[in-house]
C-alpha cells in the first residue's frame, strides 16, 4: 500500500439479483421523477418565446454564472453563515457527480475510478473533504431551519426540507463510512446499498419540492434578461403585458419554477415590511400555482385567485427582491408585466392612478400643474434656454420644474455649475419622462411621452444631459431606448463627484447619513459618487441598510402618485432608520426620496435631522455671490 | 340606445398661447392639442349609458386633419365609430356655422341622444350644443352632471348656482350638454388604441354636407389678457386687518 490512509470500500462482486434489483429501482426512480418533472418542463417549453431575448453577448452571462452559481457569491454575500453552509452542500454535489456515477457503474463492473489507484484515491479523498463539509453544512442548515427558524422561512415547518436534509446527510455519511470498513465486509455492502437507495430516493423528491432549483437555477441565472429590472418590449397587436397564462414567457415560467422559497425577497421588500399585502415570493409562487393548475395557454387572468391585483400595485419597483434573489428571479419585470396587463386592458380601476394618467394625457407633467408654472420658474431664476451651444441640457423633470424642494435642488446644482463655469441650458418645454406611468404599466401613455420627448431633444440637438432625478435618468437612458436613441445622460451625483476637486471644501464635523435611492444604487450601480460628495461636506455615517441593501423611500413605481398606503408608510419606516443613526443631516440624491422624507421627518417632530440633497451639500461651501 | 357625442379638439390646457400675425387667431403650429374637457365628460356619460343599456356610441368632430388624433382617442376610450367633418377653417366659423355642420352630420343618424360638452376650452362660447339641438328640433337641457334612463326618456341632474341642483325629465330623442365633473373619466389604454384601428371613421366635408354658410359673427381681434398685479397693504391691528381682508375677499375679489 502506497498510503497508510484508509481506502474507500467498494463491494467486490455484485450478484445478478442485485444488479436486476438496482436496475428496477433506478427505472422506478427515473419514472417517478419524470412523472412530476415532465409536465413542469412542458409548461416552460410551451410558454411564449421571449421576443427580446439575446444570448449574446454572453460575457455577462458567463460572469454571473461563475459568480452566482459556481462561486455562490450572492448566496454567501447576502446571508454569510447560511450561505456558506449552502455553498458547502453545492460544491459537494458538484464533486460528487463523478463519485455517484462511479458508484452506480461499479455495480455492473464498469467503475472508472479505482479506489486503490492513484487517480481514484486522490479523487475519493477530494470528494471526502467536500462530503465532510457538506455533512456539516447540511446539519447546520437543518438546525437553522428547524430550531433557529428565521421568520422569512415561513411559519410552517417544511417536512420536505427535513427529508431532503436527511437524505443528503445519509448520502454523505454512507460515503464517508465506507472509508472505515474493509471492502469485503458485509458492512461495505450495506453502506453501498444505503448510498445507492438514498441516491435513487433523492431523484423523485427533487421535482416535488423547491429542490427543483437544483436543476433550474443554473439555467435561470444564465438565461436572465440581461440587465437589472429590464422591462421587455411588447410585441405585436395582441401583447398587452401579462394578462393571462398565454402571455407568460419561457423566462417567466422558468423563473416561477426556480424559486427556492428562501424568502430573501420578502425579507427586504419595503411593502411587505410595512404591512402591505404584497409579498414578492408569493407573486412568484402564485405564478407557479397558476401554471400548475391552468398551464401556459390559459385565458384565465393572472390577477385573481393566484395573485391579487392589489398586491401588484403596492410594489415600489425598488428592486430589492430582484437584487437579493439567489436564483436569479427577476421580480420587477414580472410585477410591471402584471400591471401592464391590468392597465393596458383597462382592468385597473384606481382613482389616483386614473388621475395621474389623465393629467399626462392632457398635460405635460405628472403633478398635473400648468407648464406656465415651469416657465415662470425658469424666467425668475434666469435659467438659460438650451440652444445647442451649451455643453449640457439640464433636464428639470416634473419635480425639478414644479416641486418646491425639487426646485431648490435644481438651483443648488445651477449654482455649482455656474461656479465651475460649465455651460448648460434647459428645454423650453419638457414632458414627463413617463417613469411613473411606465412602471404602473401604461404603455400607451409611456410611448407618447417618450416619443414626444425624444423628438424635442433631437430637434434641439441635445447630446449630453444632466438630471437631479434618478428616475428621469433611468427612464431616459434605458426605457426610452424602445422608441429611439436617447442622448447620454448622467445623474448630478456623478457630475458633482467628477468635479469635486474644483469645489471648495465645505466640510465640518457634522454627521451625514446618505440614503441610497433605489434608482441610483441598485438600478444604476452608483454608490460611491454621492458618498464622495457627502463626505466632503461632513462625516459620513451609514444606516444599517445601505448601498445594495438600501431600503426604499416608498415613492417609486408610481406609488408617489397613488393614494394613502395600507399599513405603515414606507417613508416613515425608512426615516426612522435614518434618524436612528444619530446623524444631524440626511443626505438624499433624488427629489422623490426628498419629498417622501420631508413629510416623514416632519412627522417625527422636534430633533429630527435636517434633509438636504447632495447638490445642496455641494453648494454649501460656495462663496455667497456664486451665481 | 344610439348616442352621438359631439367633440372638439382644443389646444392643450397648459399650451403656451401666442397670437398669430393677423391678430384674429392663435398660432397653432407649436401647439399640442387634446380633447376638450367637458366633451370628455360627455363621452364618458355616453359610454356609461351604453354599458348599462346597450346600443352604440358614435362621435362626431369638425376640424382639420389633426383632429384625427382626438377622434382616435375617443374611439380608444370606447366609442364605436366616428364621423370627421374635415374643414381647415373651423375658427373662422361662428357657433351657428359649426352647429350647422354638426347637425347636418348628425341628422341622418337619427340618434336617441345627442351629447356635447358644455363649452369649449378655447372659445368658451357654450352655444354650439344648444344650437345643434335647435337645428335638429330636439328638446334639450344644459349644465348636466348626470343622465339616467327612465321608461319614457331620460332624467337629468342639472347643476345650478350656489350648490343647487335641478332634476328634469325629457323624452327621447333629446340633446344634452354635459358639465365637467359629473363622472370619473376613464384613461385611454393600449388595448383601446389597438382596437380603435379597426373602427370606422367616416370623413365628410362641409360641401358634402351642404352646410356651408357665411358667418354671421366674425372674429375681429383677439388679445392675451393683460396681467395686472395690485398689492394692497392693510393697516391696523391684526384683528382690523383680518376684518378688512375678509371684506375685500367677499366683495372685491368675490372668492368667498
Ligand atoms: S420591487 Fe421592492 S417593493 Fe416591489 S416587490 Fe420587490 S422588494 Fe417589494
Ligand atoms: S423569489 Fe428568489 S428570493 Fe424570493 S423566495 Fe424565491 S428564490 Fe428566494
Amino acid at each position: 500500500m502506497v498510503f497508510p490512509l484508509p481506502t474507500l470500500a467498494e463491494p467486490q462482486h455484485f450478484s445478478l439479483a442485485e444488479r436486476v434489483l438496482f436496475a428496477a429501482l433506478a427505472v422506478a426512480s427515473v419514472a417517478l421523477f419524470w412523472r412530476r418533472f415532465g409536465p413542469i418542463l412542458r409548461n416552460i417549453l410551451r410558454s411564449k418565446q421571449d421576443a427580446d431575448f439575446h444570448l449574446f453577448p454572453a460575457g455577462k452571462r458567463i460572469r454571473d454564472f461563475a459568480g452566482e452559481v459556481l462561486l455562490q457569491g450572492k448566496v454567501i454575500r447576502q446571508r454569510p453563515l447560511a450561505g456558506f453552509a449552502h455553498a458547502l452542500v453545492f460544491w459537494a454535489f458538484c464533486a460528487f457527480a463523478l463519485v455517484s456515477l462511479n458508484h452506480c457503474a461499479a455495480l455492473y463492473g464498469l467503475g472508472f475510478l479505482n479506489p486503490a489507484g492513484a487517480v481514484g484515491r486522490f479523487y475519493f479523498y477530494f470528494a471526502a473533504v467536500f462530503a465532510l463539509g457538506c455533512a456539516v453544512g447540511i446539519a447546520g442548515l437543518f438546525i437553522r431551519r428547524f430550531f433557529v427558524r428565521p421568520k422569512w422561512l415561513g411559519e410552517e415547518l417544511s417536512w420536505e426540507s427535513g427529508l431532503i436534509a436527511l437524505l443528503i446527510f445519509v448520502l454523505m455519511a454512507s460515503y464517508l463510512g465506507a472509508f472505515f470498513v474493509p471492502a469485503a465486509s458485509p458492512a461495505a455492502r450495506i453502506l453501498w446499498w444505503t448510498h445507492a437507495i438514498t441516491l435513487l430516493a433523492f431523484l423523485p423528491v427533487i421535482p416535488q419540492t423547491k429542490h427543483l432549483h437544483l436543476i433550474f437555477s443554473p439555467f435561470t441565472v444564465f438565461l436572465s434578461r440581461g440587465s437589472f429590472s429590464r422591462i421587455p418590449p411588447l410585441v405585436g397587436d395582441e401583447d398587452f403585458g401579462l394578462v393571462a397564462g398565454r402571455d407568460l414567457t419561457r423566462i417567466v415560467s422558468l423563473q416561477a419554477y426556480s424559486c427556492v422559497e428562501c424568502g430573501r425577497c420578502t425579507e427586504h421588500c419595503p411593502a411587505n415590511n410595512t404591512g402591505k399585502l404584497l409579498n414578492p415570493k408569493e407573486i412568484v409562487l402564485g405564478l407557479r400555482g397558476y401554471l400548475n393548475e391552468l398551464g401556459p395557454a390559459s385565458e384565465v387572468p393572472l390577477l385573481g385567485k393566484h395573485i391579487a391585483q392589489q398586491a401588484a400595485f403596492q410594489c415600489t419597483t425598488c428592486g430589492a427582491c430582484e437584487f437579493q434573489c439567489p436564483v436569479g428571479i427577476e421580480h420587477v419585470p414580472i410585477i410591471v408585466g402584471l400591471r401592464r396587463g391590468a392597465v393596458n386592458t383597462g382592468a385597473w380601476d384606481d382613482e389616483h392612478g386614473a388621475k395621474l394618467f389623465l393629467a399626462l394625457e392632457r398635460g405635460s407633467n405628472a403633478l398635473g400643474l400648468g407648464a406656465a408654472e415651469r416657465d415662470k420658474f425658469i424666467e425668475k431664476n434666469a435659467l438659460p434656454i438650451f440652444d445647442g451651444t451649451q455643453e449640457y441640457c439640464l433636464w428639470l423633470g416634473c419635480m425639478g420644474s414644479h416641486d418646491p424642494r425639487g426646485r431648490e435642488i435644481v438651483l443648488a446644482l445651477v449654482r455649482v455649475m455656474h461656479y465651475l463655469g460649465t455651460s448648460f441650458g434647459v428645454l423650453r418645454k419638457e414632458r414627463c419622462t413617463g417613469d411613473a406611468v411606465r412602471r404602473l404599466g401604461n404603455d400607451l401613455l409611456f410611448q407618447q411621452l417618450a416619443e414626444a420627448n425624444l423628438e424635442a431633444l433631437a430637434q434641439n440637438k441635445v447630446t449630453k444631459m444632466l438630471s437631479i432625478c434618478p428616475h428621469c435618468v433611468r427612464t431616459i437612458q434605458e426605457d426610452w431606448k424602445e422608441y429611439g436613441a436617447p442622448p447620454a445622460i448622467e445623474h448630478h451625483s456623478e457630475f458633482l463627484a467628477r468635479h469635486l476637486a474644483q469645489l471648495p471644501r465645505g466640510g465640518n464635523q457634522e454627521q451625514i447619513v446618505f440614503h441610497d435611492p433605489c434608482y441610483l444604487g441598485r438600478y444604476r450601480g452608483v454608490y460611491d459618487e454621492p458618498r464622495a460628495v457627502a463626505s466632503r461636506a461632513g462625516l459620513l455615517v451609514e444606516a444599517p441598510r445601505h448601498r445594495e441593501r438600501s431600503f426604499c423611500c416608498g415613492a417609486g413605481g408610481g406609488l408617489a402618485f397613488l393614494g394613502e398606503e395600507q399599513g405603515e408608510r414606507v417613508s416613515h419606516a425608512r426615516a426612522a432608520e435614518l434618524a436612528a443613526t444619530g446623524a444631524e443631516t440626511v443626505a438624499a440624491a433624488c427629489p422623490f426620496c426628498n419629498s417622501m422624507f420631508r413629510d416623514a421627518l416632519a412627522a417625527r417632530g422636534e430633533g429630527a435631522p435636517q434633509l438636504l440633497d447632495i447638490a445642496q451639500l455641494a453648494a454649501r461651501g460656495l462663496p455667497e455671490q456664486g451665481n | 340606445m344610439k348616442i352621438i357625442v359631439a367633440i372638439k379638439q382644443v389646444p392643450e390646457r397648459d399650451a403656451p398661447v401666442r397670437i398669430d400675425p393677423a391678430g384674429t387667431w392663435i398660432e397653432e403650429s407649436s401647439l399640442q392639442f387634446a380633447l376638450n374637457e367637458s366633451d370628455a365628460y360627455a363621452l364618458e356619460e355616453a359610454l356609461q349609458l351604453k354599458e348599462k343599456h346597450g346600443g352604440e356610441v358614435a362621435v362626431v368632430s369638425a376640424g382639420p386633419e389633426r383632429v384625427g388624433s382626438t377622434i382616435r382617442e375617443a374611439l380608444a376610450k370606447g366609442a364605436d365609430r366616428a364621423v370627421h367633418i374635415l374643414c381647415d377653417d373651423l375658427h373662422s366659423r361662428d357657433a351657428l356655422g359649426v352647429a350647422r355642420l354638426l347637425a347636418a352630420a348628425i341628422k341622418p343618424e337619427q340618434p336617441d341622444l345627442v351629447l356635447s360638452g358644455l363649452q369649449s376650452e378655447d372659445l368658451g362660447l357654450g352655444q354650439t350644443g344648444v344650437i345643434v339641438a335647435e337645428l335638429l328640433g330636439l328638446p334639450h337641457a344644459t349644465l348636466i352632471l348626470n343622465v339616467e334612463k327612465t321608461e319614457t326618456g331620460v332624467k337629468v341632474k342639472r347643476e345650478l348656482e350656489e350648490g343647487w341642483f335641478q332634476s328634469v325629465e325629457l323624452p327621447l330623442p333629446a340633446a344634452l350638454s354635459i358639465q365637467s365633473g359629473g363622472n370619473k373619466l376613464r384613461y385611454a389604454t393600449l388595448m383601446g388604441i389597438k382596437r380603435a384601428k379597426t373602427k370606422e371613421v367616416r370623413i365628410l366635408t362641409a360641401a358634402e354636407l351642404g352646410a356651408d354658410s357665411a358667418p354671421v359673427v366674425r372674429m375681429e381681434r383677439i388679445a392675451l389678457p393683460t396681467k395686472q398685479k395690485s398689492t394692497q397693504m392693510l393697516d391696523g391691528s391684526p384683528k382690523e386687518a383680518a376684518a378688512a381682508l375678509l371684506e375685500k375677499l367677499k366683495f372685491e375679489a368675490r372668492v368667498l
